[in-house]
Protein backbone atom coordinates (compact mmCIF):
# COMPACT_ATOMS: atom_id res chain seq x y z
CA UNK A 1 0.00 0.00 0.00
CA UNK A 2 1.46 3.35 -0.99
CA UNK A 3 1.53 6.19 1.51
CA UNK A 4 0.24 9.40 0.02
CA UNK A 5 1.88 12.68 0.91
CA UNK A 6 0.14 15.39 2.94
CA UNK A 7 -0.28 17.69 -0.11
CA UNK A 8 -1.91 14.82 -2.03
CA UNK A 9 -4.33 14.04 0.80
CA UNK A 10 -5.13 17.72 1.24
CA UNK A 11 -5.78 18.12 -2.48
CA UNK A 12 -8.14 15.16 -2.38
CA UNK A 13 -9.96 16.64 0.63
CA UNK A 14 -10.31 19.97 -1.21
CA UNK A 15 -11.64 18.16 -4.27
CA UNK A 16 -14.28 16.48 -2.09
CA UNK A 17 -15.20 19.83 -0.51
CA UNK A 18 -15.55 21.53 -3.88
CA UNK A 19 -17.85 18.71 -4.97
CA UNK A 20 -20.11 19.72 -2.05
CA UNK A 21 -19.28 16.77 0.22
CA UNK A 22 -17.52 16.49 3.56
CA UNK A 23 -14.14 14.78 3.42
CA UNK A 24 -12.94 12.37 6.10
CA UNK A 25 -9.59 13.71 7.30
CA UNK A 26 -7.16 13.03 10.12
CA UNK A 27 -6.16 15.47 12.87
CA UNK A 28 -3.18 16.74 10.88
CA UNK A 29 -5.33 17.91 7.99
CA UNK A 30 -8.34 19.08 9.99
CA UNK A 31 -7.33 22.77 10.44
CA UNK A 32 -6.42 23.14 6.76
CA UNK A 33 -9.58 21.38 5.63
CA UNK A 34 -11.62 23.71 7.85
CA UNK A 35 -9.87 26.65 6.20
CA UNK A 36 -10.48 25.13 2.76
CA UNK A 37 -14.18 24.90 3.57
CA UNK A 38 -14.19 28.55 4.61
CA UNK A 39 -12.38 29.53 1.39
CA UNK A 40 -14.84 27.56 -0.72
CA UNK A 41 -17.60 29.53 0.99
CA UNK A 42 -15.97 32.96 0.77
CA UNK A 43 -14.31 32.74 -2.65
CA UNK A 44 -17.36 32.23 -4.79
CA UNK A 45 -17.30 32.78 -8.55
CA UNK A 46 -17.97 36.44 -9.11
CA UNK A 47 -20.23 37.42 -12.01
CA UNK A 48 -19.51 40.78 -13.64
CA UNK A 49 -22.21 43.38 -14.26
CA UNK A 50 -24.75 42.57 -16.99
CA UNK A 51 -23.81 45.69 -18.93
CA UNK A 52 -20.15 44.70 -19.03
CA UNK A 53 -21.12 41.17 -20.08
CA UNK A 54 -23.27 42.47 -22.94
CA UNK A 55 -20.69 45.04 -24.10
CA UNK A 56 -17.84 42.54 -24.16
CA UNK A 57 -20.07 39.96 -25.85
CA UNK A 58 -20.82 42.47 -28.62
CA UNK A 59 -17.15 43.40 -28.98
CA UNK A 60 -16.15 39.74 -29.26
CA UNK A 61 -18.88 39.16 -31.86
CA UNK A 62 -17.50 42.04 -33.96
CA UNK A 63 -13.94 40.74 -33.56
CA UNK A 64 -15.10 37.23 -34.41
CA UNK A 65 -16.88 38.51 -37.53
CA UNK A 66 -13.73 40.30 -38.62
CA UNK A 67 -11.72 37.11 -38.26
CA UNK A 68 -14.21 34.91 -40.06
CA UNK A 69 -12.76 33.49 -43.30
CA UNK A 70 -15.46 32.91 -45.93
CA UNK A 71 -14.92 31.74 -49.57
CA UNK A 72 -16.20 35.12 -50.81
CA UNK A 73 -13.77 36.97 -48.58
CA UNK A 74 -10.92 34.71 -49.74
CA UNK A 75 -11.80 35.41 -53.41
CA UNK A 76 -12.01 39.15 -52.78
CA UNK A 77 -8.68 39.10 -50.93
CA UNK A 78 -7.10 37.13 -53.78
CA UNK A 79 -8.45 39.53 -56.40
CA UNK A 80 -7.29 42.55 -54.44
CA UNK A 81 -3.78 41.20 -53.95
CA UNK A 82 -3.51 40.26 -57.65
CA UNK A 83 -4.60 43.76 -58.60
CA UNK A 84 -2.12 45.26 -56.14
CA UNK A 85 0.72 43.18 -57.60
CA UNK A 86 -0.30 44.18 -61.16
CA UNK A 87 -0.41 47.89 -60.31
CA UNK A 88 2.97 47.70 -58.53
CA UNK A 89 4.69 45.87 -61.42
CA UNK A 90 3.24 48.29 -64.00
CA UNK A 91 4.25 51.32 -61.94
CA UNK A 92 7.76 49.94 -61.52
CA UNK A 93 8.09 49.21 -65.26
CA UNK A 94 6.91 52.73 -66.14
CA UNK A 95 9.32 54.25 -63.64
CA UNK A 96 12.22 52.21 -65.07
CA UNK A 97 11.43 53.17 -68.64
CA UNK A 98 11.14 56.85 -67.72
CA UNK A 99 14.60 56.67 -66.08
CA UNK A 100 16.16 54.89 -69.06
CA UNK A 101 14.79 57.18 -71.75
CA UNK A 102 16.84 60.31 -70.94
CA UNK A 103 19.98 58.22 -70.49
CA UNK A 104 19.55 56.65 -73.94
CA UNK A 105 18.85 59.99 -75.66
CA UNK A 106 21.85 61.47 -73.87
CA UNK A 107 24.09 58.69 -75.25
CA UNK A 108 22.68 59.18 -78.79
CA UNK A 109 23.37 62.90 -78.65
CA UNK A 110 26.93 62.29 -77.60
CA UNK A 111 27.70 60.11 -80.63
CA UNK B 1 -16.96 23.58 9.38
CA UNK B 2 -19.11 26.19 7.79
CA UNK B 3 -22.11 25.20 5.73
CA UNK B 4 -22.49 26.46 2.21
CA UNK B 5 -25.73 28.32 1.55
CA UNK B 6 -25.25 28.43 -2.22
CA UNK B 7 -22.90 25.76 -3.55
CA UNK B 8 -20.90 27.32 -6.35
CA UNK B 9 -21.32 25.48 -9.65
CA UNK B 10 -17.73 24.39 -9.97
CA UNK B 11 -16.90 21.69 -12.46
CA UNK B 12 -15.36 18.46 -11.27
CA UNK B 13 -11.66 18.39 -11.97
CA UNK B 14 -9.90 16.08 -14.41
CA UNK B 15 -12.93 14.98 -16.38
CA UNK B 16 -11.22 15.40 -19.75
CA UNK B 17 -11.54 18.46 -21.88
CA UNK B 18 -15.28 18.83 -22.26
CA UNK B 19 -14.69 22.15 -24.02
CA UNK B 20 -13.13 20.59 -27.12
CA UNK B 21 -16.30 20.50 -29.29
CA UNK B 22 -16.94 24.19 -28.55
CA UNK B 23 -13.28 25.01 -29.19
CA UNK B 24 -13.34 23.18 -32.55
CA UNK B 25 -16.52 25.04 -33.50
CA UNK B 26 -14.96 28.39 -32.58
CA UNK B 27 -11.81 27.57 -34.52
CA UNK B 28 -13.94 26.88 -37.60
CA UNK B 29 -16.14 29.92 -37.05
CA UNK B 30 -15.00 32.64 -34.59
CA UNK B 31 -18.64 33.66 -34.09
CA UNK B 32 -19.06 30.41 -32.12
CA UNK B 33 -16.58 31.72 -29.53
CA UNK B 34 -19.61 33.16 -27.75
CA UNK B 35 -20.31 29.73 -26.20
CA UNK B 36 -16.88 29.66 -24.55
CA UNK B 37 -17.21 33.29 -23.54
CA UNK B 38 -20.53 32.67 -21.74
CA UNK B 39 -19.14 29.50 -20.17
CA UNK B 40 -16.04 31.12 -18.70
CA UNK B 41 -16.94 34.78 -18.17
CA UNK B 42 -17.79 34.46 -14.46
CA UNK B 43 -14.72 32.36 -13.74
CA UNK B 44 -12.26 34.58 -15.56
CA UNK B 45 -13.84 37.67 -14.07
CA UNK B 46 -13.81 36.09 -10.58
CA UNK B 47 -10.18 35.11 -10.96
CA UNK B 48 -9.26 38.65 -12.06
CA UNK B 49 -11.35 40.22 -9.32
CA UNK B 50 -9.90 38.18 -6.46
CA UNK B 51 -6.38 38.61 -7.84
CA UNK B 52 -6.69 42.37 -8.42
CA UNK B 53 -9.28 43.36 -5.82
CA UNK B 54 -10.90 46.00 -8.00
CA UNK B 55 -13.96 45.71 -10.23
CA UNK B 56 -12.67 48.07 -12.92
CA UNK B 57 -9.27 46.40 -13.13
CA UNK B 58 -11.00 43.01 -13.19
CA UNK B 59 -13.25 44.10 -16.08
CA UNK B 60 -10.26 45.40 -17.99
CA UNK B 61 -8.30 42.18 -17.41
CA UNK B 62 -11.32 40.06 -18.38
CA UNK B 63 -11.77 41.97 -21.63
CA UNK B 64 -8.08 41.63 -22.51
CA UNK B 65 -8.13 37.93 -21.67
CA UNK B 66 -11.06 37.10 -23.93
CA UNK B 67 -9.83 39.26 -26.81
CA UNK B 68 -6.39 37.62 -26.57
CA UNK B 69 -7.99 34.17 -26.37
CA UNK B 70 -10.12 34.85 -29.47
CA UNK B 71 -7.05 36.03 -31.38
CA UNK B 72 -4.93 33.04 -30.28
CA UNK B 73 -7.66 30.40 -30.60
CA UNK B 74 -6.50 29.13 -34.04
CA UNK B 75 -3.18 28.18 -32.41
CA UNK B 76 -4.81 26.17 -29.58
CA UNK B 77 -3.97 22.49 -29.94
CA UNK B 78 -5.35 19.64 -27.84
CA UNK B 79 -1.95 18.40 -26.73
CA UNK B 80 -2.41 17.61 -23.05
CA UNK B 81 -3.37 21.07 -21.78
CA UNK B 82 -7.10 21.62 -21.42
CA UNK B 83 -8.80 24.67 -22.92
CA UNK B 84 -9.59 26.11 -19.50
CA UNK B 85 -5.95 25.75 -18.37
CA UNK B 86 -4.93 27.49 -21.62
CA UNK B 87 -7.49 30.25 -21.03
CA UNK B 88 -6.41 30.77 -17.42
CA UNK B 89 -2.81 30.94 -18.53
CA UNK B 90 -3.79 33.90 -20.69
CA UNK B 91 -5.77 35.34 -17.75
CA UNK B 92 -2.81 34.88 -15.43
CA UNK B 93 -0.48 36.78 -17.81
CA UNK B 94 -3.07 39.54 -18.21
CA UNK B 95 -3.56 39.80 -14.44
CA UNK B 96 0.21 39.87 -13.86
CA UNK B 97 0.52 42.76 -16.33
CA UNK B 98 -2.38 44.55 -14.64
CA UNK B 99 -0.78 44.08 -11.22
CA UNK B 100 2.47 45.56 -12.48
CA UNK B 101 0.59 48.53 -13.94
CA UNK B 102 -1.46 48.93 -10.77
CA UNK B 103 1.59 48.70 -8.57
CA UNK B 104 2.81 51.79 -10.36
CA UNK B 105 -0.55 53.46 -9.73
CA UNK B 106 -0.66 52.19 -6.10
CA UNK B 107 -4.38 51.68 -5.53
CA UNK B 108 -5.78 49.96 -2.45
CA UNK B 109 -6.44 46.23 -2.78
CA UNK B 110 -9.56 44.28 -1.85
CA UNK B 111 -12.45 46.69 -1.47
CA UNK B 112 -15.58 45.80 0.46
CA UNK B 113 -18.89 45.21 -1.20
CA UNK B 114 -18.79 41.63 -2.38
CA UNK B 115 -20.52 39.97 0.52
CA UNK B 116 -23.78 38.63 -0.75
CA UNK B 117 -25.90 37.87 2.30
CA UNK B 118 -28.60 35.28 2.11
CA UNK B 119 -32.12 36.70 2.40
CA UNK B 120 -33.61 36.53 5.92
CA UNK B 121 -30.18 36.04 7.50
CA UNK B 122 -29.89 37.38 11.03
CA UNK B 123 -28.03 40.71 11.33
CA UNK B 124 -25.49 39.45 13.89
CA UNK B 125 -24.66 36.50 11.64
CA UNK B 126 -24.30 38.83 8.67
CA UNK B 127 -21.87 41.07 10.52
CA UNK B 128 -19.82 38.09 11.69
CA UNK B 129 -19.76 36.66 8.19
CA UNK B 130 -18.79 39.97 6.63
CA UNK B 131 -15.95 40.31 9.16
CA UNK B 132 -14.77 36.80 8.45
CA UNK B 133 -14.90 37.41 4.70
CA UNK B 134 -12.90 40.60 5.06
CA UNK B 135 -10.32 38.87 7.23
CA UNK B 136 -9.91 36.02 4.73
CA UNK B 137 -9.66 38.35 1.75
CA UNK B 138 -7.15 40.58 3.51
CA UNK B 139 -5.00 37.57 4.41
CA UNK B 140 -5.32 36.28 0.84
CA UNK B 141 -4.19 39.63 -0.55
CA UNK B 142 -1.09 39.47 1.66
CA UNK B 143 0.00 36.05 0.38
CA UNK B 144 2.96 35.88 -2.01
CA UNK B 145 1.74 36.10 -5.62
CA UNK B 146 2.03 32.43 -6.59
CA UNK B 147 0.39 31.19 -3.39
CA UNK B 148 -2.49 33.62 -3.86
CA UNK B 149 -2.89 32.51 -7.49
CA UNK B 150 -3.04 28.82 -6.56
CA UNK B 151 -5.74 29.47 -3.94
CA UNK B 152 -7.85 31.52 -6.36
CA UNK B 153 -7.46 29.03 -9.21
CA UNK B 154 -8.39 26.12 -6.91
CA UNK B 155 -11.28 27.67 -4.99
CA UNK B 156 -12.78 30.27 -7.31
CA UNK B 157 -12.27 28.51 -10.60
CA UNK B 158 -12.21 24.89 -9.46
CA UNK B 159 -9.10 24.03 -11.46
CA UNK B 160 -7.47 20.69 -10.65
CA UNK B 161 -3.84 20.40 -9.51
CA UNK B 162 -2.91 19.27 -13.02
CA UNK B 163 -4.57 22.33 -14.59
CA UNK B 164 -3.04 24.69 -12.02
CA UNK B 165 0.33 23.16 -12.89
CA UNK B 166 -0.33 23.93 -16.56
CA UNK B 167 -1.26 27.52 -15.76
CA UNK B 168 1.70 28.12 -13.47
CA UNK B 169 4.26 26.07 -15.42
CA UNK B 170 4.61 23.49 -12.65
CA UNK B 171 4.06 19.76 -12.34
CA UNK B 172 0.78 18.59 -10.74
CA UNK B 173 2.78 17.49 -7.68
CA UNK B 174 4.39 20.91 -7.37
CA UNK B 175 0.96 22.54 -7.67
CA UNK B 176 -0.32 20.36 -4.78
CA UNK B 177 2.67 21.30 -2.65
CA UNK B 178 2.09 24.96 -3.49
CA UNK B 179 -1.56 24.69 -2.45
CA UNK B 180 -0.56 22.99 0.81
CA UNK B 181 1.96 25.75 1.58
CA UNK B 182 -0.52 28.45 0.61
CA UNK B 183 -3.18 27.07 2.97
CA UNK B 184 -0.67 26.68 5.81
CA UNK B 185 0.50 30.25 5.25
CA UNK B 186 -3.07 31.53 5.13
CA UNK B 187 -4.02 29.58 8.25
CA UNK B 188 -1.07 31.09 10.13
CA UNK B 189 -2.10 34.59 9.05
CA UNK B 190 -5.69 34.02 10.16
CA UNK B 191 -4.75 32.55 13.53
CA UNK B 192 -5.84 34.94 16.33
Amino acid sequence: MTTRSTPERLDEAVETLLAGERPAVDAELRPLTRLADLLADVLRPMPPGPRFEADLGRRLAVEGGRRRVTPGRLLAAGALSSAAVGVTVTAWAMWRSSRRAPALSHRLLQR
Amino acid sequence: MTGRAEPAPRRPADVGDADLPAVRAAQADPAAFDVLYRRYLDRVYGYAFYALGDHHDAEDATERTFLAALAALPSFRDEGASFRAWLFRIARNTVSNARRTRWRRRTEPMPDGFDRPAPNADPAGLVARADETRRVLRALAELPDERRQVVILRFVDGLSAREIGEVLDRSPGAARVLLHRALRDLEARLRP
